[in-house]
Protein backbone atom coordinates (compact mmCIF):
# COMPACT_ATOMS: atom_id res chain seq x y z
CA UNK A 1 0.00 0.00 0.00
CA UNK A 2 1.36 3.40 -0.97
CA UNK A 3 1.61 6.60 0.99
CA UNK A 4 -0.79 9.39 0.08
CA UNK A 5 0.87 12.79 -0.17
CA UNK A 6 -0.62 16.06 -1.39
CA UNK A 7 1.46 19.21 -1.30
CA UNK A 8 -0.74 21.99 -0.03
CA UNK A 9 -1.17 25.24 -1.90
CA UNK A 10 -2.64 28.64 -1.17
CA UNK A 11 -3.90 30.12 -4.41
CA UNK A 12 -7.37 30.90 -5.68
CA UNK A 13 -8.38 27.87 -3.63
CA UNK A 14 -6.65 26.48 -0.53
CA UNK A 15 -5.45 22.91 -0.84
CA UNK A 16 -4.51 21.30 2.48
CA UNK A 17 -1.27 19.40 3.02
CA UNK A 18 -1.89 15.66 3.21
CA UNK A 19 0.58 12.99 4.34
CA UNK A 20 -0.90 9.54 4.99
CA UNK A 21 1.83 7.01 5.79
CA UNK A 22 0.97 3.41 4.99
CA UNK A 23 4.00 2.05 6.89
CA UNK A 24 3.41 3.77 10.21
CA UNK A 25 -0.34 4.47 10.04
CA UNK A 26 0.43 8.09 10.88
CA UNK A 27 -1.75 10.51 8.91
CA UNK A 28 -1.52 14.27 8.79
CA UNK A 29 -3.95 16.84 7.42
CA UNK A 30 -2.73 20.42 7.75
CA UNK A 31 -3.10 23.97 6.50
CA UNK A 32 -6.29 25.38 5.02
CA UNK A 33 -9.11 23.63 3.20
CA UNK A 34 -11.24 25.53 0.71
CA UNK A 35 -11.52 23.68 -2.57
CA UNK A 36 -13.08 24.02 -5.98
CA UNK A 37 -14.57 20.54 -5.69
CA UNK A 38 -14.43 19.42 -2.08
CA UNK A 39 -15.80 15.92 -2.59
CA UNK A 40 -13.42 15.24 -5.49
CA UNK A 41 -10.49 16.19 -3.24
CA UNK A 42 -11.55 14.23 -0.17
CA UNK A 43 -12.72 11.03 -1.90
CA UNK A 44 -9.16 9.68 -2.43
CA UNK A 45 -8.40 10.38 1.25
CA UNK A 46 -11.46 8.39 2.31
CA UNK A 47 -10.58 5.60 -0.14
CA UNK A 48 -7.02 5.45 1.23
CA UNK A 49 -8.31 5.18 4.80
CA UNK A 50 -10.88 2.58 3.81
CA UNK A 51 -8.11 0.52 2.17
CA UNK A 52 -5.81 0.88 5.15
CA UNK A 53 -8.57 -0.08 7.56
CA UNK A 54 -9.71 -3.10 5.57
CA UNK A 55 -6.34 -4.39 4.36
CA UNK A 56 -3.77 -3.46 6.99
CA UNK A 57 -6.01 -3.21 10.02
CA UNK A 58 -3.18 -1.64 12.03
CA UNK A 59 -3.18 1.35 14.38
CA UNK A 60 -3.96 4.80 12.97
CA UNK A 61 -2.68 8.03 14.43
CA UNK A 62 -4.57 10.87 12.77
CA UNK A 63 -3.11 14.35 13.24
CA UNK A 64 -5.17 17.36 12.21
CA UNK A 65 -3.45 20.74 11.98
CA UNK A 66 -5.99 22.67 9.97
CA UNK A 67 -6.15 26.39 10.62
CA UNK A 68 -9.12 26.99 8.34
CA UNK A 69 -11.76 24.91 6.57
CA UNK A 70 -15.02 25.96 4.97
CA UNK A 71 -18.33 24.25 5.76
CA UNK A 72 -18.11 22.14 2.65
CA UNK A 73 -14.76 20.73 3.86
CA UNK A 74 -16.19 20.32 7.36
CA UNK A 75 -18.62 17.71 6.06
CA UNK A 76 -15.79 15.69 4.49
CA UNK A 77 -13.85 15.88 7.76
CA UNK A 78 -16.92 14.43 9.45
CA UNK A 79 -16.84 11.53 6.96
CA UNK A 80 -13.19 10.87 7.83
CA UNK A 81 -13.82 10.95 11.58
CA UNK A 82 -16.89 8.71 11.23
CA UNK A 83 -14.77 6.20 9.33
CA UNK A 84 -12.15 6.27 12.10
CA UNK A 85 -14.88 5.81 14.72
CA UNK A 86 -16.28 2.78 12.87
CA UNK A 87 -12.78 1.28 12.78
CA UNK A 88 -12.39 1.86 16.50
CA UNK A 89 -15.78 0.27 17.18
CA UNK A 90 -14.60 -2.81 15.29
CA UNK A 91 -11.56 -3.07 17.55
CA UNK A 92 -9.10 -0.88 15.61
CA UNK A 93 -6.59 1.26 17.46
CA UNK A 94 -7.29 4.92 16.70
CA UNK A 95 -5.78 8.12 18.10
CA UNK A 96 -6.93 11.51 16.84
CA UNK A 97 -4.81 14.53 17.73
CA UNK A 98 -6.14 17.95 16.80
CA UNK A 99 -3.59 20.77 16.98
CA UNK A 100 -5.21 24.16 17.29
CA UNK A 101 -4.48 27.78 18.10
CA UNK A 102 -5.48 28.35 21.71
CA UNK A 103 -6.89 31.76 20.88
CA UNK A 104 -9.19 30.34 18.22
CA UNK A 105 -12.37 29.77 20.25
CA UNK A 106 -14.43 28.99 17.14
CA UNK A 107 -12.05 26.15 16.27
CA UNK A 108 -12.30 24.70 19.80
CA UNK A 109 -16.09 24.64 19.49
CA UNK A 110 -15.79 23.03 16.10
CA UNK A 111 -13.62 20.22 17.50
CA UNK A 112 -16.04 19.71 20.42
CA UNK A 113 -18.89 19.44 17.91
CA UNK A 114 -16.99 16.70 16.07
CA UNK A 115 -16.51 14.81 19.33
CA UNK A 116 -20.22 15.04 20.14
CA UNK A 117 -21.16 14.15 16.58
CA UNK A 118 -18.91 11.11 16.16
CA UNK A 119 -18.46 9.86 19.72
CA UNK A 120 -14.75 9.71 18.96
CA UNK A 121 -12.30 10.94 21.55
CA UNK A 122 -10.20 13.79 20.13
CA UNK A 123 -7.03 14.92 21.89
CA UNK A 124 -6.99 18.70 21.82
CA UNK A 125 -3.42 19.91 21.56
CA UNK A 126 -2.92 23.67 21.96
CA UNK A 127 -0.24 24.87 19.61
CA UNK A 128 1.17 28.34 19.29
CA UNK A 129 3.17 27.67 16.17
CA UNK A 130 0.98 25.92 13.67
CA UNK A 131 3.34 25.59 10.75
CA UNK A 132 2.23 26.99 7.47
CA UNK A 133 2.18 23.96 5.22
CA UNK A 134 1.08 25.63 2.05
CA UNK A 135 3.12 27.42 -0.54
CA UNK A 136 1.71 30.71 -1.78
CA UNK A 137 0.70 30.11 -5.33
CA UNK A 138 0.25 33.38 -7.14
CA UNK A 139 0.14 31.88 -10.60
CA UNK A 140 -2.95 29.83 -10.12
CA UNK B 1 -21.92 73.46 -16.04
CA UNK B 2 -25.46 73.32 -14.75
CA UNK B 3 -26.78 70.15 -13.18
CA UNK B 4 -29.37 69.50 -15.84
CA UNK B 5 -26.72 69.89 -18.52
CA UNK B 6 -24.65 67.28 -16.77
CA UNK B 7 -27.61 65.00 -16.61
CA UNK B 8 -28.27 65.55 -20.29
CA UNK B 9 -24.66 64.81 -21.10
CA UNK B 10 -24.79 61.58 -19.12
CA UNK B 11 -27.89 60.54 -21.03
CA UNK B 12 -26.35 61.50 -24.36
CA UNK B 13 -23.24 59.42 -23.93
CA UNK B 14 -24.96 56.59 -22.11
CA UNK B 15 -22.34 56.92 -19.42
CA UNK B 16 -22.58 55.36 -16.01
CA UNK B 17 -22.78 58.02 -13.30
CA UNK B 18 -19.72 57.06 -11.30
CA UNK B 19 -19.93 60.13 -9.06
CA UNK B 20 -23.43 59.18 -7.98
CA UNK B 21 -22.18 55.63 -7.30
CA UNK B 22 -19.13 56.87 -5.42
CA UNK B 23 -21.22 59.23 -3.30
CA UNK B 24 -23.35 56.33 -2.06
CA UNK B 25 -20.51 55.20 0.17
CA UNK B 26 -19.67 56.92 3.42
CA UNK B 27 -16.29 56.81 5.05
CA UNK B 28 -17.15 53.64 7.01
CA UNK B 29 -17.17 51.58 3.85
CA UNK B 30 -13.85 49.81 3.34
CA UNK B 31 -14.69 47.64 0.37
CA UNK B 32 -17.56 47.51 -2.06
CA UNK B 33 -17.95 45.23 -4.99
CA UNK B 34 -20.67 44.44 -7.47
CA UNK B 35 -20.19 41.81 -10.10
CA UNK B 36 -19.66 38.12 -10.72
CA UNK B 37 -18.61 36.11 -7.66
CA UNK B 38 -16.13 33.97 -9.53
CA UNK B 39 -13.18 32.27 -7.87
CA UNK B 40 -10.54 34.79 -8.97
CA UNK B 41 -12.48 37.81 -7.72
CA UNK B 42 -13.18 35.99 -4.45
CA UNK B 43 -9.48 35.23 -4.14
CA UNK B 44 -8.54 38.91 -4.40
CA UNK B 45 -11.22 40.02 -1.96
CA UNK B 46 -10.37 37.16 0.41
CA UNK B 47 -6.69 38.07 0.39
CA UNK B 48 -7.55 41.69 1.14
CA UNK B 49 -9.71 40.61 4.06
CA UNK B 50 -7.03 38.25 5.42
CA UNK B 51 -4.18 40.72 5.22
CA UNK B 52 -5.61 44.21 5.40
CA UNK B 53 -8.27 43.77 8.03
CA UNK B 54 -5.53 41.57 9.53
CA UNK B 55 -4.60 44.49 11.80
CA UNK B 56 -7.26 42.79 13.91
CA UNK B 57 -6.49 39.06 13.44
CA UNK B 58 -9.50 37.77 15.38
CA UNK B 59 -12.03 39.87 13.44
CA UNK B 60 -10.15 39.25 10.21
CA UNK B 61 -10.41 35.48 10.58
CA UNK B 62 -14.11 35.70 11.39
CA UNK B 63 -14.84 38.02 8.47
CA UNK B 64 -12.90 35.73 6.14
CA UNK B 65 -14.90 32.68 7.29
CA UNK B 66 -18.18 34.57 6.83
CA UNK B 67 -17.04 35.94 3.49
CA UNK B 68 -16.31 32.49 2.05
CA UNK B 69 -19.69 31.05 3.05
CA UNK B 70 -21.79 34.00 1.86
CA UNK B 71 -19.76 34.48 -1.32
CA UNK B 72 -20.13 30.82 -2.23
CA UNK B 73 -23.88 31.11 -1.72
CA UNK B 74 -23.95 33.96 -4.23
CA UNK B 75 -21.64 32.17 -6.68
CA UNK B 76 -23.87 29.08 -6.62
CA UNK B 77 -27.35 30.38 -6.01
CA UNK B 78 -27.73 33.97 -7.24
CA UNK B 79 -30.57 34.11 -9.76
CA UNK B 80 -28.51 36.65 -11.72
CA UNK B 81 -25.65 35.46 -13.92
CA UNK B 82 -23.18 37.82 -15.54
CA UNK B 83 -23.20 38.69 -19.23
CA UNK B 84 -19.62 37.68 -19.96
CA UNK B 85 -20.45 34.02 -20.15
CA UNK B 86 -19.18 33.01 -16.72
CA UNK B 87 -21.63 30.76 -14.93
CA UNK B 88 -21.04 32.24 -11.49
CA UNK B 89 -23.72 34.30 -9.84
CA UNK B 90 -23.71 38.08 -9.61
CA UNK B 91 -24.03 39.91 -6.32
CA UNK B 92 -22.89 42.81 -4.18
CA UNK B 93 -20.63 42.99 -1.17
CA UNK B 94 -19.83 45.76 1.29
CA UNK B 95 -17.51 45.73 4.29
CA UNK B 96 -17.90 48.70 6.63
CA UNK B 97 -15.95 49.49 9.76
CA UNK B 98 -17.43 51.10 12.88
CA UNK B 99 -15.80 51.88 16.24
CA UNK B 100 -17.03 48.65 17.89
CA UNK B 101 -17.60 46.29 14.99
CA UNK B 102 -17.35 45.45 11.32
CA UNK B 103 -20.50 45.08 9.25
CA UNK B 104 -20.26 42.61 6.42
CA UNK B 105 -23.10 42.70 3.87
CA UNK B 106 -23.84 40.72 0.75
CA UNK B 107 -26.82 40.87 -1.55
CA UNK B 108 -28.09 39.13 -4.62
CA UNK B 109 -31.19 38.55 -6.69
CA UNK B 110 -33.29 35.55 -5.74
CA UNK B 111 -36.44 34.04 -7.20
CA UNK B 112 -39.54 35.04 -5.24
CA UNK B 113 -40.45 31.38 -4.77
CA UNK B 114 -37.19 30.86 -2.83
CA UNK B 115 -37.58 33.87 -0.53
CA UNK B 116 -39.85 32.30 2.11
CA UNK B 117 -37.51 29.35 2.64
CA UNK B 118 -34.52 31.65 3.21
CA UNK B 119 -36.44 33.95 5.57
CA UNK B 120 -37.75 30.99 7.58
CA UNK B 121 -34.28 29.50 7.85
CA UNK B 122 -32.79 32.78 9.07
CA UNK B 123 -35.63 33.39 11.53
CA UNK B 124 -35.03 29.91 12.94
CA UNK B 125 -31.28 30.58 13.22
CA UNK B 126 -31.90 33.89 15.00
CA UNK B 127 -34.32 32.26 17.46
CA UNK B 128 -31.75 29.73 18.71
CA UNK B 129 -29.18 30.28 21.43
CA UNK B 130 -25.58 29.25 20.79
CA UNK B 131 -25.89 25.67 22.09
CA UNK B 132 -29.10 25.09 20.14
CA UNK B 133 -27.46 26.53 17.04
CA UNK B 134 -24.50 24.17 17.39
CA UNK B 135 -26.89 21.25 17.70
CA UNK B 136 -28.85 22.42 14.64
CA UNK B 137 -25.58 22.57 12.73
CA UNK B 138 -24.63 19.03 13.75
CA UNK B 139 -28.04 17.70 12.66
CA UNK B 140 -27.90 19.53 9.31
CA UNK B 141 -24.32 18.42 8.67
CA UNK B 142 -25.41 14.80 8.97
CA UNK B 143 -28.07 15.15 6.28
CA UNK B 144 -27.22 14.06 2.71
CA UNK B 145 -25.25 16.71 0.86
CA UNK B 146 -26.73 18.91 -1.82
CA UNK B 147 -25.06 18.75 -5.21
CA UNK B 148 -23.17 22.04 -5.11
CA UNK B 149 -23.90 22.45 -1.47
CA UNK B 150 -22.11 23.90 1.45
CA UNK B 151 -23.37 21.02 3.59
CA UNK B 152 -26.55 23.04 4.27
CA UNK B 153 -24.76 24.72 7.12
CA UNK B 154 -23.24 27.83 5.55
CA UNK B 155 -25.72 30.27 7.13
CA UNK B 156 -25.64 28.46 10.47
CA UNK B 157 -21.85 28.69 10.49
CA UNK B 158 -22.06 32.39 9.58
CA UNK B 159 -24.33 32.98 12.60
CA UNK B 160 -21.99 31.01 14.89
CA UNK B 161 -18.90 32.82 13.63
CA UNK B 162 -20.52 36.24 13.89
CA UNK B 163 -22.05 35.53 17.33
CA UNK B 164 -24.67 38.15 16.44
CA UNK B 165 -28.16 37.86 14.90
CA UNK B 166 -28.32 37.79 11.11
CA UNK B 167 -29.95 40.92 9.72
CA UNK B 168 -31.81 40.41 6.46
CA UNK B 169 -33.73 42.67 4.14
CA UNK B 170 -35.75 41.50 1.16
CA UNK B 171 -36.86 43.96 -1.52
CA UNK B 172 -39.44 42.89 -4.07
CA UNK B 173 -38.27 43.72 -7.60
CA UNK B 174 -41.12 42.33 -9.71
CA UNK B 175 -43.43 39.32 -9.83
CA UNK B 176 -40.48 36.98 -10.39
CA UNK B 177 -37.52 38.32 -8.46
CA UNK B 178 -36.49 39.96 -5.19
CA UNK B 179 -33.24 41.37 -3.87
CA UNK B 180 -31.97 39.57 -0.80
CA UNK B 181 -29.49 41.37 1.48
CA UNK B 182 -27.85 39.98 4.59
CA UNK B 183 -25.73 41.94 7.07
CA UNK B 184 -23.54 40.24 9.61
CA UNK B 185 -21.84 42.01 12.51
CA UNK B 186 -18.41 41.03 13.73
CA UNK B 187 -17.39 42.58 17.03
CA UNK B 188 -13.91 44.01 17.29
Amino acid sequence: MENLIVEGSHGVYFVPYVNFNAETGECELAGESYLEDTVLFYNPLLEWLDNYINKKREAIKFNIKLTYFNTSSSRCLLDILNMLKDFEDEGGEVAVNWYYDEEDIDMQEEIEDYEIDTGLHINLIPSTDLVKHQEDDDDE
Amino acid sequence: MEANNLEKKAQDTNKFDLFKYHSLFNQNVQISYKGPFDSKVLSVLGTYIQFTIGKNPKASKKIFNIFIELAQNIAHYSAEKNLFGVEEGVGSLVIAEYPEHYAFSTGNIVKNEDVIVIIEKIELINSLDREQLREYKRVQRNLPQREKGNANIGLIQVALTSANPLDIEVTLIDDKYSFFAITVKVDK
